[in-house]
């Protein structure tokens, strides 16, 4: 990436800490320095740390399998006993109370304690591949890959409700102004894509319980925050030149404004200068980057077929599975994931809303395995195929998982839905040095607890963070007086995820 | 039980680490490990800013000649040991730049510039301060400042994020309040405790509307309490860092592991927190209660003349037509019982809550279609019918249906029964003759039990009435005790054709059982004798008399009825305050910061290493917590303010950790200054020179405590003072401008050997692109406005439930700090360039400088908008296009350009001249107006892309 003015150089030729005088902050002095105390940097990397932006690479703490990572947050909730956990005794005891001892000291946000009742799943499982997963019937694309996915039936979370839940799951902390997992990334990792962000966010469905602070920098400068590609209009918010304006006017135009900004460098010699062209050059190869990016017309017939890009969708009533038109958006989406990957994007999560399914569970999960099993199936073997999954971490889950009652919100006749369950929970991961083929943790024989290997969210993110070759208690900023991490106070690397 | 099991080891393991900290002395602690306690324990108490600070002797320093106040010497002492120069002052041009976004946040105009250049007064500066420091405007800046200590917001927080809409009136207090310079101590009393001022005042009580700026969690299925106990978290920290600049937040789940903090004592700060309520007061604007005022006038004029042929009627001809309707009429007396239900639901998401009165209230979604499910114990016998009564709203616009023209349509209307120990199956009651006190036409009653969802019960045009469908059992009905009815209430037809509001009954009076809209407390009375009637029944049945059965009477109060409905309404606006509840909570540590374990009990108390609280009475309240924090004895409070103040003007606080004072804190780069200056913020007036007003309440801590040393200036706590002492020192007014060598030595600029130089704050960004211009509108306060957003980006908040309605007119042009603030999804703008996300407080924003800056810059609507209207701006002057091009770039940059600046700007405007002449049909687009002449539309598009490149110069947005 040779431009005539090299953004490299004009940091160099400042001769300062960046890092410093980008005022991102004290935090960010104290990370490398106490990297470098520690030992953790390598004598190179160390200089590029300390001499260049906030997002340029920076070497791990060990060797990292995983190098990108896509994170599909399936907002809401999926139902574990109905896609990944089936639990055949609780087809037996439907309809049947818990006794009262289980319920006494649980929360829940709508369950009525007083007649709950334990809720079976119709969906018909089966076991697949060499590893023996046993799949519901609404997966047929995502049961062809199960030797390649590490399956987690024991995940755990300490919050119930939504919103915080959802900060828990992408910060590690149901606090709010904490960084997510993806600004972690960029922040311990820097960026390897030139000319795109290093954390991407795609959406679809409807809005999210978490809104934008799912993918905040939080206390992190704002550098680190997720990018949002946006599925209409410009795929980067004022990523296109006003009307009238071409592209010669706009070369033109930065050309003009570079000079002006050097003769006033010359004038005050202010590095803040220098980083503020940098800035520009990097948002004006953004505005060629992002559309090559969203064009598809590259791809093959084969590719689109596989994605399902322009499946027909069922006729669904207005708000299903956040309304008509997201089977594309979603499709969509996974493909550019792949994209993103392939031109260095460091962290692509992936938001549909919703499925929160407190009633018609079994028609709402339906539509929308419908529409995420195929795309997310196709994208794996895309992956693969391309060499890609070996570095690219692939994550699929949510907030919590859903309770094994029905949900006998007041007076509803039948129980069509789940409430949310924080105990035991499935989720599962893919590439990226992770061990396929697997099948970690039990639930016991109606799914509400964990029999078998727990794994917290702290947990979690200790081995995603692992597999980048970053040790989560030395990712660390300093804040409000403490050292924070992604993995708050806790936190150990699941070994049997590692292959 | 794994998954528990789990979750309760960690909590046990937190547990036995707490029940450590809290007793140093278990016996499995050795002695040694003890003394290493005690150590660090007097290390904490011992640290630089937990001792109150010393009038320092002001420094001699050898260039006297540059030392403009005591300021400037400890600076420059510290300077000459260095062996450094400082730097020298910066231009007029920079002077008055600086000191506008400074005080103001907005550039000056280039009058104003002229005016100080040539301004040949020897204290030509200090005019300049005093005029800025008087601007109606610095309330605005200083204010946004204090908002971001207050994470002031528009919106909730959290999944349903619901709109404040007059959290702005807390706003508008903080500007008023830095404006008219109340002092910072009574500043921080009426904030923290206005509510418990004796006579509070309402701007008082407005005033507590810090504290209400914490989150609330609406997001269904929530444990309101949780909630609760973290807003009050959010309180104590909050009051922590921004006055103390200490992380007390750190001792919330066990004791602080820095500072001399235990978890005892954070739980006692939340004592003073944890028994305020939040409260809504009425709080309505001038203008809205002139309004009316004026309009109640006239609507009771118009009304006393309604009224008055009805009331003649009344007293001269009721009293006899009433007996005679007594002994010889009848009512048709079914009686009723209503039933209650616990489970009501709805299937769409509508939330159905049961009211006092056991009606069934529908609110919040208002799904299209809907299936009400309401259950309820029936011990009944002989049942021979039920009743649905349908009330209406009080506010005509609405109802009684839920859609837009308030009707309803009741799709199918059944019961079923379900008798106890057959739990599983439940029973269709065949029902028989419906009636109605109304239907609409074609929308009979009869088709609520047909069996077709397409047909239905509706009710136009008589809405905003209410309604009283009846249904007869086929045969009576007997229900043993336990037995439940399941009343299903079905609307398939959509858009909202739903019923907000209903009562079930039933019967046993014998049938036929006929639909009436007599109430049943009219049917109680009629059947009391006469002479047991209480006052107020008998006041019910005239009423019921004149309103419903005297037909004289009902016509000379149907004009009255109308009337009333127009009746003007006392203006809705409230503002959010803090009050105590009159029964005190008790406070208990919560264990590992869980607030379903509680520890010990504890009360409101402060912290044993700072000085002692001194209670008004026996029970300390946030009064007392707040003269505690602003007490003249505290050593933290001035220092923390004062290095906040600093930090604003030179780009660095003396404490760069400005929320953290504590012993993980950055140490201070001018202590004796830091000290100097906060006594110097203390110090109460000595002489006639204050300008303040007199101290204006008892509530105000004594102020003896403060010895001030013989050449003491004194601000008595006034932030303007303050700010005016630090502006007019030579520290402040030197060049930004980086000298050889200085970068090297001090790249952060410790050591104040020039000024800073950064990049404007977000909202300061958006007001220089309006103010250079010309499209800013400069209202002060007020309600939020909506600049225009991309309709995908609303839509990221839950459930699409964020509206985001485009402010019209000049409200599009109002200043960066007046944009809604919606928490969820905040304007993108805000948040590009480092504005806080309002969650938690924020006391010192990041400045980053990023590509999405560069986009937003270049290519947001609002900022083109800008560039458009400058183009224009100069395209209309006079004379040739440099002196245009001159022009803007001086609009924007208040001075000229250099001779290479203006060859560049030249050499760019030929270039995109002949670009634009190429393509001729572009420039009206570029321009972004239609009616423009087409001769010098390509010129004048030019000047718009030229417009463009001066607003994305790094100086246009920097403040040097």
């Amino acid at each position: 990436m040779k431009n005539d003015f090299d953004l490299r150089e004009v940091i160099k030729m400042t001769r300062r800490d960046f890092l410093a005088s980008s005022a991102s902050g004290i935090g960010t002095l104290a990370f490398a320095s106490l990297l470098a105390q520690e030992g953790l940097l390598a004598a190179e990397t160390k200089k590029t740390a300390s001499t260049n932006g906030p997002l340029s690479v920076k070497a791990p703490h060990f060797a990292p399998k995983a190098k990108n990572c896509i994170f599909f947050y399936m907002e809401g909730a999926p139902s574990q006993m109905d896609l990944f956990d089936p639990k055949p005794k609780l087809n037996e005891l439907s309809g049947q109370k818990l006794p009262d001892s289980m319920l006494e000291k649980v929360r829940f946000a709508f369950i009525q304690k007083e007649g709950a009742r334990l809720m079976g799943s119709p969906r018909k499982f089966q076991k697949y591949g060499q590893c023996g997963m046993d799949l519901s019937d609404l997966l047929p694309h995502i049961s062809t890959c199960v030797d390649d996915i590490a399956w987690i039936r024991s995940m755990h979370t300490d919050q119930f409700n939504h919103h915080p839940g959802q900060l828990m799951m992408q910060c590690g902390s149901p606090v709010f102004g904490r960084p997510t997992m993806g600004a972690w990334m960029t922040y311990g990792l820097g960026s390897e894509s030139q000319n795109l962000p290093g954390y991407v966010v795609l959406t679809a469905g409807r809005g999210t319980s978490g809104g934008a602070s799912l993918w905040s920098s939080g206390f992190l400068p704002s550098t680190h925050a997720g990018v949002l590609f946006r599925n209409q209009g410009d795929p980067v918010l004022n990523l296109s030149n006003p009307p009238g304006i071409t592209p010669e006017m706009q070369h033109y135009g930065l050309d003009a404004l570079n000079d002006l900004n050097k003769l006033r460098h010359k004038q005050v010699g202010d590095p803040e200068i220098a980083s503020r062209i940098a800035a520009y050059e990097l948002a004006f190869r953004m505005q060629t980057a992002a559309p090559e990016l969203m064009d598809l017309s590259g791809e093959s017939k084969e590719t689109i077929e596989a994605y399902g890009i322009n499946r027909k969708e069922p006729d669904i009533k207005a708000d299903r599975g956040g309304g008509p038109g997201q089977f594309k958006a979603f499709a969509t989406n996974c493909l550019l994931a792949r994209r993103l990957v392939e031109r260095g994007v460091r962290f692509v999560n992936i938001f549909h809303a919703s499925w929160d399914h407190h009633s018609n569970l079994n028609p709402e999960l339906t539509h929308n395995c419908l529409m995420a099993d195929q795309p997310i199936a196709a994208l794996l073997k895309d992956l693969k195929q391309r060499g890609l999954l070996d570095s690219t971490l692939v994550v699929w889950g949510s907030e919590f998982g859903r309770t094994p009652l029905g949900e006998n919100r007041a007076g509803r006749e039948a129980n069509t839905g789940r409430d949310h369950h924080p105990f035991a929970f499935s989720l599962w991961m893919a590439g990226g040095g992770v061990k396929g083929g697997q099948i970690i943790g039990e639930t016991d024989d109606i799914g509400w607890n964990i029999v078998k290997d727990p794994i917290h969210i702290n947990d979690l993110h200790a081995t995603i963070l692992h597999l980048f070759g970053i040790e989560h208690t030395n990712l660390i900023y300093r804040f409000s007086g403490r050292d924070f991490r992604l993995t708050d106070v806790a936190g150990e690397v699941v070994q049997k995820l590692l292959a | 039980m794994a998954g528990i099991n789990n979750f309760l080891r960690r909590l046990l393991s937190g547990l036995i680490l707490f029940v450590f900290v809290l007793n140093g002395t278990a016996t499995d602690v050795s002695l040694a490990q003890k003394a290493n306690e005690k150590v660090a324990q007097k290390k904490k108490i011992e640290h630089w800013s937990f001792k109150a600070p010393q009038t320092p002797a002001i420094p001699k320093a050898k260039n006297k000649s540059w030392v403009r106040n005591p300021i400037d010497a400890f600076v420059l002492a510290r300077l000459e040991n260095e062996k450094i120069k400082p730097s020298p002052e910066a231009d007029r041009v920079t002077l008055i730049r600086r000191l506008s976004f400074d005080l103001l946040g907005l550039p000056p105009t280039l009058d104003e510039v002229a005016a100080f250049i040539n301004d040949k007064r020897k204290d030509a500066y200090e005019q300049l301060v005093d005029r800025l420091l008087s601007s109606p405007h610095f309330g605005e800046r200083w204010g946004r400042h204090w908002l971001d200590l207050a994470r002031y917001a528009d919106s909730d927080g959290y999944e349903k994020d619901s709109p404040r809409p007059y959290a702005w009136l807390y706003r508008n207090w903080v500007i008023d309040a830095v404006n008219r310079d109340l002092p910072f101590d009574q500043f921080t009393l009426e904030q923290l405790a206005g509510d418990l001022f004796p006579d509070a005042t309402e701007e008082q009580k407005k005033a507590t509307g810090f504290h209400r700026n914490t989150l609330t969690n609406k997001e269904g299925g929530v444990d309101q309490e949780e909630f609760r106990n973290k807003a009050v978290v959010d309180r104590v920290n909050t009051t922590g860092s921004t006055w103390l600049g200490l992380t007390v937040g750190c001792a919330e789940c066990h004791s602080h592991k820095y500072d001399p903090i235990s978890q005892r004592e954070y739980y006692q700060l939340f004592a003073f927190f944890n028994s305020t309520d939040e409260k809504d007061i009425p709080a309505p604007q001038p203008e809205e209660l002139g309004k009316y005022k004026a309009d109640k006038k006239v609507w009771d004029e118009e009304h006393a003349k309604l009224v008055e042929p009805l009331d003649t009627y009344i007293k001269n001809e009721i009293p006899a037509k009433q007996a005679e309707w007594e002994t010889s009429g009848k009512l048709t007396a079914v009686r009723w019982t209503v039933l209650e239900s616990k489970l009501a639901s709805s299937a769409n998401g509508a939330t159905l809550k049961t009211q006092t009165n056991k009606s069934i209230l529908a609110t919040d979604k208002s799904p299209a279609t809907d299936t009400y499910t309401v259950e309820v114990e029936a011990d009944l016998k002989n049942v021979t019918g039920f009743r649905l009564e349908i009330l209406d709203d009080k506010d005509p616009a609405k109802g009684p249906g839920r859609a837009k023209d308030g009707n309803f349509i009741l799709s199918e209307f059944s019961v079923k029964v379900r008798e106890p120990g057959n739990e599983r199956a439940a029973q269709p009651i065949p029902l028989q003759n419906p009636s109605a006190d109304f239907s609409q036409k074609n929308w009979s009653v009869t088709a609520a039990i047909d069996g077709d969802p397409k047909t239905g019960w509706a009710i136009i045009p008589e809405t905003n009435q209410f309604h009283v469908a009846v249904f007869e059992t086929r045969k009576p009905m007997n229900f043993v005790p336990g037995t439940k009815l399941i009343f299903t209430l079905d609307h398939q037809y959509g858009t909202e054709h739903t019923i907000a509001h209903f009562r079930l009954s039933a019967t046993s009076s014998p049938q036929p059982v006929e639909a009436s809209l007599l109430s049943d407390e009219i049917v109680t009375i009629w059947e009391t004798p006469s002479d047991q009637r209480t006052e107020k029944q008998k006041e019910e049945l005239a009423r019921y008399f004149r309103e419903e059965v005297d037909p004289e009477a009902r016509k000379l109060n149907q004009p009255v009825q109308e009337h009333s409905k127009k009746e003007p309404k006392f203006p809705e606006t409230k503002a959010q305050t803090l009050a105590e509840n009159d029964k005190p909570r008790k406070t208990t540590i919560h264990i590992r910061g869980d607030f379903l374990r509680p520890g010990d009990e504890v009360q409101p108390a402060t912290l044993a290493v700072l000085p002692p609280l001194q209670p008004r009475t026996a029970k300390p309240d946030r009064l007392d917590l707040a003269r505690w924090i602003m007490d003249p004895a505290n050593p933290l409070t001035a220092r923390v303010a004062v290095n906040h103040i600093w930090n604003h003007l030179l780009g660095r606080g003396f404490v760069a950790t400005l929320n953290d004072f504590g012993t993980r804190g950055e140490k201070p780069s001018h202590p004796e200054l830091l000290d100097w200056l906060a006594i110097t913020f203390m110090s109460p007036a000595n002489s006639q020179s204050s300008t303040l007003p007199p101290p204006q309440t008892p509530a105000r801590p004594r102020r003896n405590e403060v010895k001030a040393g013989n050449s003491q200036l004194s601000c008595d706590w006034s932030r303007k003072e303050m700010i005016k002492l630090m502006v007019t020192s030579a520290t402040y007014r030197q060049s930004s401008k980086n000298r050889p060598g200085l970068l090297e030595r001090d790249p952060n600029n410790v050591l104040l050997a020039r000024q800073s130089r950064f990049r404007l704050e977000a909202e300061n960004v958006r007001d220089i692109y309006l103010a250079a211009s010309g499209l800013l509108n400069p209202a002060i306060g007020g309600p939020s406005i909506r600049p225009p957003l991309p309709a995908d980006i609303a839509a990221l908040g839950y459930a699409n439930g964020v509206k985001w309605k485009e402010s019209d007119g000049a409200e599009k042009y109002r200043r960066g700090m007046y944009i809604f603030f919606q928490r969820t999804v905040p304007y993108p703008m805000l948040m590009t360039f480092d504005a806080p996300d309002s969650n938690v407080t924020c006391t010192r924003r990041e400045r980053s400088n990023t590509p999405l800056q560069a986009l937003t810059l270049l290519n947001d609507p609002v900022f083109f908008e800008c560039a458009q209207a400058l183009g224009r701006r100069v395209a209309a002057e006079p004379g040739a296009n440099d002196g245009r091009i001159k022009r803007a770039f001086e609009l924007c940059l208040s001075r000229e350009p250099t001779k290479a600046e203006m060859k560049r700007l030249l050499k760019l405007y030929r270039d995109e001249l002949q670009l634009v002449q190429a393509r001729p049909e572009s420039a009206a687009k570029i321009i972004g107006e239609k009616d423009d002449q087409q001769n010098d539309a390509t010129e004048k598009a030019t000047l718009v892309a030229l417009s463009r490149v001066i607003m994305n110069l790094d100086e246009f947005v920097t403040r040097d």
